[in-house]
């Protein structure tokens, strides 16, 4: 039996792992002959180590701690001079496998055994095989659940796709080109959104909510809360005869309230699945409980409309349940010196996407806002229409709310460089305009998008380095003040129209999810991934993963990065039965896995 | 000139009370927020900016930190909780610090212990001092407050007045005029014409009386409880110096005495709301107080109600020998609050905050060619 020596190194002084305990234990393992603590600051020489080895006639060296691999060459040449073989110098990294968590010294104590016992921890540790059930949930139908949708049923697993509003794309369908390429957002979402629909192992859930998941990891319940749609989505041709009947018109959410739409509605023409629905709230049938209006029904072609339809729950069984809930906008009305919600031409960044769409409300055309009399409810209201003058000035605020003690301490990651698109897509349509950009630090750190800014610099938009502190209006025209302080010295200009980079916060509902499944979220409210830089797709919970800006704010690369990432956790949970994480099981049973495996390795 | 840095600069400040100034990340929008920054004032971030550098001359010569009157705008909207406007009030105590060369006041800004010692020590002397002019010089019995045989003659106590003001105003002279130096006179870059200096003389007795810059801030109440206090002290202190005999007369001069008490309510009224809003510590500028504060107001509550004790004693209920001992407890709150606070702490701002209004103009005439206001043209366009 080889002769074992374990060196001990704790490098940190505020681990929390004991270890005298732990020395003590390794000195009482099989074949272990030499314990050394090596302390905080340990020297290595390699000759005096030698001779130790030669000493105690060691085989195989252990050298545990958080970054043992420092001490490796060190101690393989020692081992070397000593006339052993250099191969059996082994590592016990207790960063690397987890010993952060509130077990610490026993983590360590079997990291350590198995590196004593040579087999690789992460093989012995990760619990039996369970049953896992090959379905798999997406929560939330964004650009990450249907990438990670798509990667799932392409190989061949079924895949329920779970979506709040009545059509999946989530909030990249609302955009109109992409940074740094200028790609057409639509031509790179809508052939996956098609995809995801006409999948046949994914089972589309729309105008849906998960309300409650029971059972553990690899066979999960989970109910969802169907809202009725009203409409059958297998027989609406979505011919829009009941859109231009309907006598009621609401805000439109997905045109971020620059216009109408009305009680009986499609998102976006090329929304899927490609049916019409009713908000209850405003339609008048539902409201008045199936005495007024009606109209649609008599009108629809295909006889699909059904107004009475009520709210299903339905039960389904999944093994892996994906997050992908994505974010909203904080409230831009909340910091009330940037006039948003009080000017009518002070627009959120999703407004503008909206007015820039070639698809949106205006066309495409970059207009300020005029009054309109709504006939209904007999009210002036300011709406975004194509016939609205074009502004010949627009600024851009960065950081609204963002990295701000008193919003969002954090960054939200893509507002620079959509700042720097909007300033783009400005100059692009409207040549003659003249564009401000107000920003604190310019975040470019993506492939490209240092490069993407140079161009827009160059491109003639005003670059100004100073936050605004104030939107104001005077003569009819807003005035943006801030400090140039590149050049020291105050501005105030004249625009038609701001545009509010507003920062991003977790969707509504995330905190009322997190708490169903039992997902820790940050302080900032996002959901916790298992490990920063280790497990960014896993959570805590076994078998719950996260993808997308629900985790934290992302761009469309990194998100859809992501996604696909979760997929490979997935679908190896799936045909391993493995679950996740590395769940740890006891020290004990570590133990005795360990010293079989070591028996039948030799 | 070479420029030099004190790495240590912002340590020294945080001994004045600035705290949290290497939050800042020179967003700019404390000097966009501020009702007061206009060019070639940038106020508060340019000083935040060379403090965080350490440019201790720079900041010996600015008067940006005497323009800002502690709204508590830059403070409430800043995204980093730099508290810049905290950091002013720190400026301006270690610019007080500087302009004094004795080095009095940089020790007690730094240390509230020995400015406690310092008001205690001089409380007692005035008691000492008062004691020996009642009972060596004066003959005076202690039964009579007022006229002939009183225990302080009144000319005797007018005599020490003038004296004391007659040495405050020298001492508060020569830390004006260092702070001209500082500020005007060593600054060769300025070209300041005497017809600017003489243009502009009003801005001293006008800032000096109505505070006017301070009412340009959002929230008047502030400004209001500065000058109720204030008003209500020059006048006690016009009373007190000049009118000392007719306060003594034995008839009550309506003149006089109205005055008096309406000065009485100023003090009492605006330091109780000062002390209040300190304590609850709601506002802004109320949130971050420092041990001079305290002593100040602390010192002018008790002045004042020392104050009222000995007029009743004297005038309403006619207790000679009670007025006489409470006058000497009042002595023993005003002469240090004086003798203390004026030369070396808090009150000294009395001279240059009408000084900074004045040379801010003349440094305004003088930078003429910098426009003045704000810039009203488009920004350079970056080189791409």
């Amino acid at each position: 039996m080889a002769r074992v020596g374990v060196f001990i190194g704790q490098f940190h002084s505020d681990s929390r792992i004991a270890f005298d305990s732990l020395a003590s234990y390794a000195a009482n393992l099989r074949a272990v002959e030499k314990v050394r603590l090596l302390g905080l600051r340990p020297k290595v020489d390699v000759k005096s180590l030698a001779e130790e080895i030669r000493r105690e006639q060691l085989d195989r060296i252990v050298i545990a701690g958080d970054s043992p691999g420092y001490f490796k060459p060190a101690f393989t040449r020692a081992l070397e001079l000593a006339g052993g073989d250099p191969g059996e110098v082994r590592l016990a990294s207790f960063r690397e496998h987890g010993a952060g968590a509130a077990e610490v010294t026993d983590r360590a104590k079997a990291v350590l055994a198995c590196a004593v016992h040579g087999v690789p921890y992460p093989l012995v540790a990760v619990p039996k095989p369970t049953v896992v059930h090959p379905a798999t949930l997406i929560v939330g139908g964004g650009v990450a659940g249907i990438q990670t949708a798509l990667e799932i049923a392409d190989a061949g697993k079924k895949v329920y796709l779970v979506e709040r509003t009545g059509t999946i794309g989530g909030h990249m369908a609302m955009f109109d080109k992409t940074f740094p390429t200028l790609d057409c957002a639509a031509c790179i979402l809508t052939p996956k959104m098609v995809a995801v629909h006409d999948h046949e192992m994914i089972e589309l859930l729309t105008n849906s909510e998960v309300i409650g998941v029971n059972g553990s990891p690899g066979a999960f319940k989970v109910k969802v809360r169907k809202r009725a749609r009203r409409v059958d989505v297998s027989a609406c041709i979505a011919c829009n005869a009941c859109t231009e009947i309907c006598p009621i018109s609401v805000w439109s959410e997905f045109d971020s309230q620059l216009t109408h739409r009305k009680a009986i509605y499609i998102p976006f023409p090329q929304a899927v699945p490609n049916a019409y629905l009713v908000d209850p709230e405003a339609c008048a049938w539902v409201q008045s409980g199936g005495t007024r209006c009606g109209v649609c029904v008599k009108k629809c072609p295909k006889e699909c409309i059904n107004l009475d339809e009520q709210d299903q729950t339905v039960e389904i069984e999944v093994g892996n349940i994906v997050l992908a809930t994505g974010y909203d906008l904080l409230d831009a009305a909340r910091i009330e010196r940037y006039g948003y919600g009080k000017y009518p031409n002070v627009l959120t960044s999703l407004e503008f996407e909206r007015m820039t769409n070639a698809a949106g409300p205006t066309g495409g055309k970059i207009v300020t806002k005029i009054k309109q009399k709504n006939r209904r409810l007999k009210v002036e209201e300011w709406v975004a229409d194509p016939q609205g003058p074009p502004p010949k000035s627009v600024a851009i605020i960065h950081c609204v709310g963002s990295r701000d003690t008193n919003y969002n301490p954090y960054c939200s990651r893509v507002c620079c460089m959509y700042s720097l698109k909007f300033a783009h897509l400005v100059r692009e349509k409207l040549p003659d305009a003249t564009c401000y950009e107000f920003y604190i630090d310019m975040r470019a750190f993506g492939k490209g998008y240092e490069e993407f800014m140079e161009r827009i610099k160059a491109e003639g938009a005003h670059v100004v380095r100073g936050r605004t502190a104030q939107v104001i209006e005077a003569d009819g025209a807003l005035v943006v003040k801030g400090e140039d302080i590149v050049q020291d010295r105050l501005v105030q200009y004249p625009v038609d129209l701001v545009i509010l980079a507003v920062g991003l916060v977790p969707a509504t509902g995330t905190a009322e999810l997190a708490k169903v499944l039992g997902v820790p979220r940050d302080p900032d409210g996002f959901f916790s991934e298992l490990n920063y830089n280790g497990d960014p797709t896993y959570t805590e919970r076994g078998g719950i993963y996260v993808a997308g800006m629900c985790q934290g704010p992302k761009d469309i690369p990194d998100t859809v990065a992501q996604a696909s990432a979760v997929a490979a956790g997935v679908l190896r949970s799936i045909s391993t039965g493995g679950m996740g994480n590395l769940d740890s099981l006891a020290l004990s049973e570590i133990e005795e896995r360990a010293a079989k495996m070591q028996v039948r390795e030799r | 000139m070479a420029i030099r840095v004190n790495p240590k600069l912002i340590n020294e400040l945080e001994t004045y009370g600035a705290a949290d100034v290497q939050n800042c990340y020179h967003c700019g929008n404390c000097s966009a927020a501020c009702p007061f920054s206009k060019e070639p004032f940038l106020i508060p971030r340019r000083s935040m900016r060379h403090l965080q550098m350490g440019l201790e001359e720079k900041l010996k010569g600015t008067l940006e930190p005497w323009l800002c009157y502690y709204c508590g705008e830059c403070s409430q909207q800043c995204p980093r909780g730099a508290e810049p406007g905290e950091t002013m009030m720190s400026l301006r105590r270690w610019l007080t610090s500087r302009y004094d060369l004795t080095g009095v006041a940089r020790l007690f800004y730094r240390s509230w212990k020995a400015e406690l010692v310092a008001l205690i020590l001089v409380s007692l002397a005035t008691m000492v001092g008062f004691l020996t002019m009642g009972f060596g010089f004066g003959h005076g019995s202690l039964d009579v407050y007022a006229g002939a045989g009183a225990l302080f003659p009144d000319h005797l106590v007018h005599l020490l007045d003038l004296g004391l003001a007659g040495l405050l105003a020298a001492v508060l002279l020569t830390n004006a005029i260092r702070m001209w130096w500082l500020t005007t006179g060593r600054n060769r870059g300025l070209h300041i014409s005497l017809w600017s200096y003489v243009k502009n003389a009003f801005l001293l007795p006008y800032h000096f009386l109505t505070q006017a810059r301070y009412s340009q801030c959002e929230k008047k109440a502030p400004w209001l409880t500065h000058l109720a206090i204030f008003g209500s002290w020059v006048t006690m202190e016009v009373l007190v110096i000049l009118l000392l005999e007719r306060f003594h007369h034995q008839e009550t001069i309506w003149a006089v005495h109205v005055f008096g008490y309406l000065a009485t309510i100023g003090l009492l009224g605006g330091t109780t709301y000062a002390l209040v809003g300190r304590l609850r510590k709601r506002e802004t500028h109320y949130k971050h107080t420092h041990p001079t504060d305290w002593m100040f107001l602390i010192l002018i509550a008790g002045a004042a109600f020392t104050g009222i004790v000995q007029h009743a004693s004297y005038r309403w209920f006619g207790l000679d020998s009670v007025a006489n001992i409470a006058y000497v407890i009042h002595m023993m709150f005003v002469v240090p609050l004086l003798a203390v606070q004026i030369p070396f702490s808090k009150l000294s701002h009395l001279a240059f905050r009408p000084l900074a209004m004045y040379l801010a103009a003349v440094h305004a005439d003088a930078l003429a060619d910098v426009r003045v206001g704000v810039a009203q043209t488009e920004p350079a366009r970056l080189a791409a």
